[in-house]
This record gives structure tokens, C-alpha cells and sequence, in this order.
């Protein structure tokens, strides 16, 4: 697993009322967003309300509902995914940012028909880009 | 062939190896396989496509056409598409078993599509499932080499209730993929000196050790309840140790990467071999593998007649990211060429002898 790239680095970004990081995906083969579980975004110790969090791959931005039931978007392991959430925080200033990110390996099957899932953390600090 | 005809494996690998310098971007698609071909790790090449392929399984007839001639210029001979058996892909249910031959259906297409004569597929497929691809499987010239991964191995009922299926269908195109993560000798050293720079203390990872020779004395689980079992007592050895955040870790590699089967297990499903893996996790000071028996596995192979690819598989990358996956992948391909010569024989690393090898190999009538 790669879970020390989760968060790329230098891609925090505000707008005042919400932030975004650019993530990738801590496994090596693509994942449909059915496999994309919860995320956490974590700035500063202060944690997104989890319905405020949003997720933006291959030009379409979802809610964590709609992506678990969605197997035609791919996430492609070379791409970087955006997730959000509000959060008012300093822009010009660094932060230290932490993601947790749950996914599903659809083709592991763990005793009763459960499907394996991964969850992955990950912290940086870095400055934070006004939008 | 007769069994006392010593076989020449063909020696390659899967991009899987490389999978850090894929992600990082150091390297995209064609650049990885133009670095295989330059550095001789080769002929054989072996691709994962959900990995490499953006929109797989849909692939479009000018990108197959490139892929394929790009693959001819370098000298390399396509070996086998690892696909996937996603079966858990809905968050709510599994895919039921026509669902899931639809969802191969579409993957064995690419491989045909992209010159592979042989798909690599998983174990949620039943021996059922496997009859019906058979057929398909044969309208587009694809081998379904269904792999034999740890925690399975070839011994296990899942394994022998699928051979037994192939030979009542009788099938050439019906096999295995022996994966040898299920034939391990060590809990692997790169992965115990990770958890040290994780902060694991030397008890923990002795504690690690010593629970996992346990388990390869006693041989492997007989069944998904003792399976479970065993990656439970990681999990307990890490929590008792104040580490729990490692015990799932420790429960994946200890069970799922390095089973612990003896390498004449193999001897199981031997004539329905296809493809073989050869799983390794990193290359000690001496040049050897400390934890996977590289030399006795190329040996079997030989000896028992095996003239297929044997895919370097390095997967010490999840865990090392402070050695160069190129340069331990020489130096595996390295111990694959020095046994196969020591029993008597050698290694196809000729990219010609390597597509009849191959071609010759998967047309074999299946004789035990």
C-alpha cells in the first residue's frame, strides 16, 4: 500500500468557507467509486463536517453517497482526486493537513461475503492557497 | 513432452513489480515497458489492466493496435493480463456468478484485443463459473490461468475442487497461475525492517517471527476459518504489544503474501500450470531471497517439464520504499537464471524462443 502519498503535497487550497487537497490512491489499481469508502478531512486538529465533504475525479464532483453506488467512474491510479469540506482557514499560511481515506478491494473476500476494506491515513504540512 | 524432459521456463515480468514508479509518475505505460525491454527483464511481459489501462477493459482498436507494435518493436512477448474477479464491486452484495462470467467476459476481450494469450483470474470464480468461460475463453484464444494465491495454495480444497472440474471439462484452456507467495520459507526481513522503522520494538517483531514459523511448521490453514484464525492472532500479537495499529498489517502480509505451503504442494496441479508468479519480497546481501525458496521453486519447475513464463513479482514495494525495485528485480531474474542452470537447464530470455515456448506450452494437452 502507498499511504505516504495520499496527500499531495502543496495542493490545499481555501476559499474562505471551505478548503481542498489533491489525494491519490493508496492502492495500485484502479477503483471504481463504489470502493471509495468514508473520508476525513482533518486541518489543524479541526475535522469537515462529514456532509460538507465532497469528492471531484475525472471532472465531476460527487457526494460520498452517490460515489457508493457508482461502479462506471474510475479512479485511475495515476490521477490525483480532490476531496473538500468546509472549513474556514488562513489562506497564505501553513497548515498541517490530515486525510483518512477507506477503500474497498472489491476482489477480497473476507469470511461472510465481507469485502476487504483499507483504511489509510495520512499527515502533511503546507501552505494554503486562496482559490 | 515426457516428464523426465527438463523444462526452460521463460523469463519476464509483470509491471505489478514497478508499481511505485508507476504511481509516483516517474514512469507511464510506455516508458515502463521500454525501460523492461532496455534493462533485459524480459522477454516476458505480463500487465495488470486495471492498473495500466485507463478505461479498462475498454480498449480502443488504435490503442491496441499502438500497444501492440510498441510491445513487437521492443522485443518483448506478451505473456498474461492479470484481470480481476471483482466480485465484491457493488458496496451492498457480491456479484452473483452470472454477473461475474459477464464481468470476465468483457476482460478476456481486452486480452485478446491486446495480444495476450492468457488472462490471469482470481478465486471468487467457482469451478461452475469456470466451465462456462471455457468456451469463451477458446472463441477468443485466451488461457484463463486461474491464480493460486496465500492464502489458498494448491492443496487446498478450493484449488482441488477446480482441478478437478478442469479435468472432467478437459479444456486446454482452463489452468492455474501458481502464485509463490503460497510456497513461502519466512515471514519476509524488508517487511520486519519497515515495522522497525515504524517504531516496532525487537519483542513485537520477534513475538512476529516466531507466530509465524509457528504456523509454516503446522503447514498451511485447511480452510477460510482457520485462515481467519491465524490473521486474527496477528491482530492480538500487535494489540497485546500496545501496537494495534499495526495487527492488520501484520495479519495481511503474515496470511495473505506469505503462505506458508511446502514447494512440492505444487506437485498438485502441476500439469494444469499455465503461468506462474514469481512472488517475492526483496534480495539479501548475499544476492539471494531470504524468505522466498527462488532456486528450489525454479527447480520443480524444471524438473517437471515447465516451459511457461515465470513472471517476476516483486511486491516488496508496499513496505520498501528505501531500495530500487529495478535494480532487486535484476537481481532476482539473476537467481531464477543461476537455479535453472544448476538443474541442469536455463532460462528463455530470447524474445523468438519465448513466443514458441509459450505457444507450444498453452497448446499442451493436459496429461497426468
Amino acid at each position: 500500500m502507498i499511504s505516504d502519498r495520499i496527500i499531495e503535497q502543496g495542493t490545499l487550497t481555501t476559499d474562505g468557507s471551505r478548503a481542498s487537497v489533491e489525494v491519490r490512491l493508496p492502492w495500485y489499481r484502479a477503483l471504481p467509486g463504489s470502493c471509495i469508502g468514508q473520508a476525513q478531512l482533518t486541518i489543524d486538529g479541526v475535522e469537515a463536517p462529514v456532509d460538507s465533504l465532497r469528492w471531484r475525479m475525472n471532472g465531476r464532483e460527487f457526494t460520498f453517497a452517490e460515489l457508493s453506488s457508482n461502479t462506471e467512474e474510475w479512479w485511475f491510479p495515476t490521477d490525483s482526486a480532490v476531496l473538500s469540506g468546509d472549513l474556514a482557514i488562513d489562506g497564505d499560511a501553513e497548515h498541517e493537513v490530515r486525510v483518512d481515506l477507506t477503500v474497498y478491494i472489491p476482489y477480497i473476500i473476507i469470511g461472510d461475503g465481507e469485502t476487504l476494506h483499507i483504511e489509510e491515513n495520512s499527515t502533511k504540512t503546507m501552505k494554503a492557497v486562496a482559490a | 513432452m515426457t516428464a523426465s524432459e527438463l523444462g526452460t521456463p521463460i523469463q519476464g515480468v509483470t509491471l505489478y513489480s514497478f508499481t511505485r514508479a508507476f504511481h509516483g509518475r516517474e514512469y507511464d505505460l510506455e516508458g515502463l515497458i521500454r525501460k523492461v525491454a532496455a534493462e533485459g527483464y524480459g522477454p516476458g511481459l505480463e500487465i495488470i489492466g486495471f492498473s495500466s489501462f485507463r478505461g479498462f477493459p475498454a480498449i480502443d482498436d488504435r490503442f491496441a493496435g499502438e500497444f501492440r507494435d510498441l510491445v513487437e518493436e521492443q522485443g518483448l512477448v506478451t505473456t498474461s493480463l492479470a484481470i480481476n474477479a471483482d466480485i465484491g464491486i457493488h458496496r451492498d452484495r457480491l456479484l452473483d456468478q452470472d454477473e461475474l462470467v459477464a464481468y470476465m467476459t468483457r476482460q478476456i476481450e481486452a486480452a485478446a484485443k491486446l495480444g495476450f494469450p492468457i488472462a490471469r483470474v482470481q478465486i471468487s470464480i467457482t469451478p461452475d463459473s469456470m466451465e462456462r468461460l471455457a468456451p469463451i475463453a477458446e472463441k477468443h484464444g485466451v488461457t484463463l490461468a486461474l491464480e493460486v494465491h496465500a492464502d489458498q495454495y494448491a492443496s487446498h480444497p478450493r484449488i482441488l475442487a477446480l482441478r478437478d472440474r478442469y479435468e472432467k471439462v478437459g479444456s486446454p484452456y482452463l489452468g492455474f497461475t501458481a502464485d509463490w507467495g503460497a510456497t513461502v520459507s519466512g515471514f519476509a526481513p524488508s517487511a520486519l525492517e519497515a515495522y522497525r522503522r515504524r517504531g516496532a520494538s525487537e519483542e513485537l517483531l520477534a513475538k512476529v517471527v516466531e507466530l509465524w514459523d509457528r504456523y509454516y511448521e503446522q503447514g498451511p490453514p485447511a480452510d477460510q476459518a482457520e485462515h481467519g484464525q491465524r490473521f486474527g492472532s496477528f491482530i492480538g500479537l500487535a494489540a497485546q504489544h500496545g501496537r494495534s495499529d499495526l495487527g492488520i498489517d501484520f495479519g495481511i502480509n503474515g496470511t495473505g503474501l506469505f503462505g506458508p505451503a511446502r514447494v512440492d504442494d505444487w506437485l498438485e496441479i502441476m500439469p494444469w500450470i499455465r503461468h506462474v508468479h514469481g512472488k517475492f519480497f526483496g534480495i539479501d546481501e548475499n544476492g539471494e531471497e531470504p524468505s522466498v525458496p527462488v532456486r528450489d521453486l525454479i527447480r520443480l519447475l524444471v524438473e517437471n517439464g515447465y516451459s511457461g513464463a515465470v513472471s517476476s513479482e516483486y511486491e516488496g514495494w508496499h513496505w520498501n520504499n528505501w531500495q530500487d525495485a529495478f535494480e532487486i528485480v535484476r537481481a532476482e531474474q539473476a537467481v531464477q537464471r543461476s537455479a535453472a542452470e544448476n538443474a541442469g537447464s536455463r532460462m528463455i530470455t530470447d524474445a523468438a524462443e519465448a513466443r514458441s515456448a509459450l505457444a507450444a506450452h498453452l497448446a499442451q494437452p493436459v496429461t497426468r
